[in-house]
């Protein structure tokens, strides 16, 4: 196997567990931290493809999807702690009312 | 890579997935041992695969096995702890053995960065709005997951789908010559400093991207300030406890 292919796997790998924490925790604050792992993912992903194309182009990607984390932590944080006050809970589905 | 070494990079993935969904909060069946159990060996299977079956390559170094089990496990912990403080402690180490992945790929900048920004401020955050909203206990919503079974197979089923095809990644990729190589500085250098390159690229490349980051940050701060400050009609509202006095006896606060 191609030596790239063991960190896109690990990326992959990364990404997965992330899903699957975002799916079935009902905590939304593990679930934000769940979308953190998925980021993590993502960025071993542009890594090792730019260190494949040996381009730096991954690693300004990896560099901006950083700037992303901080915008959706500060974000989704703040709605949190909105949510929270409001309810008393960080339960997810005390706030399903829009499921139907 | 042989159909045997897929069905068996199949079967990992599915011993893996049986692990997490045991590992996962399911109220009062305390089956986390069989959990650890089998994503433990999930874990020795698959190096064994890697190590025997020919598959792991010889330009691997023996640190990319170390740091990427140890991120793996507490990506794994991350998920399905049923305390909060510590999901967010082993997200710190995910961070940390990522970082150092990102070493092993000649990314030493973002590996920095990555520690900086993630470890040193969103992890901060994190934590101060667990502290700040955290209920005495462990409550119900952190004991019992929602929907497990479904979403540990949809989780694994992209994993082994991913990794079932690892095999067809080429070794080294020959760019076409034009294009991106002509600017040298989007070249991969090994001589010069990563962060200088990453620092011209940035500016120069990828300049509009750059104020647009820039702008995005600041339209987060201002939509953060306003989330905060906005009054909430305090329907759960529970008034605070009187203060205790000095033998127990409930006082009036002044």
């Amino acid at each position: 196997m191609s030596p790239i292919a063991e960190y896109l796997v690990l990326g992959s790998i990364l990404f997965a567990l992330g899903l699957v924490g975002f799916m079935s925790r009902r905590n939304l604050i593990v679930m934000f931290l769940s979308t953190e792992v998925m980021l993590l993912g993502v960025v071993v992903n542009a890594v090792a493809f730019a260190r494949l194309h040996h381009h730096l182009e991954g690693q300004a990607f990896g560099l901006f999807l950083l700037v992303i984390a901080a915008v959706e932590a500060g974000l989704a944080l703040g709605m949190i702690v909105l949510l929270y006050r409001r309810g008393g809970t960080l339960d997810a589905e005390a706030w399903s009312l829009m499921r139907g | 890579m042989s159909p045997t070494t897929a069905y068996l990079i199949y079967f990992v993935f599915a011993l893996g997935g049986a692990g997490v969904y045991f590992l996962l909060p399911q109220g009062d069946r305390p089956r986390a041992a069989v959990g650890g159990v089998l994503g433990l060996g999930a874990l020795v299977v698959w190096l064994c695969i890697l190590t025997f079956g020919g598959l792991a390559d010889a330009g691997v170094s023996g640190y990319f096995y170390l740091f990427a089990t140890i991120a793996v496990v507490a990506a794994v912990r991350v998920v399905t702890h049923t305390k909060p403080v510590y999901s967010a402690l082993y997200f710190i180490m995910v961070v940390v053995a990522v970082a150092a992945l990102l070493v092993l790929l000649g990314a030493e900048f973002l590996a920095v960065a990555l520690i900086i920004i993630y470890a040193g401020a969103i992890l901060v955050t994190y934590l101060f709005v667990i502290m700040l909203a955290s209920q005495g206990g462990s409550p119900a919503y952190d004991r019992q997951a929602r929907e497990p079974f479904m979403a540990v197979l949809a989780g694994f089923a992209l994993m082994a789908a991913v990794a079932g095809r690892a095999g067809e990644v080429p070794i080294s990729v020959s760019e076409p010559s034009g294009a991106s190589l002509a600017v040298g500085v989007t070249q991969m250098d090994s001589s010069g400093s990563n962060t200088l390159a990453i620092g011209e690229i940035v500016m120069t490349k990828y300049v509009v991207a750059l104020e647009i980051a820039g702008a995005l940050l600041l339209i987060a701060m201002v939509g953060a300030i306003a989330l905060s400050k906005k009054k909430v009609p305090m329907e759960g509202f529970r008034p605070p406890r009187e203060p205790l006095g000095e033998i127990g006896k409930r006082v009036k606060p002044f």
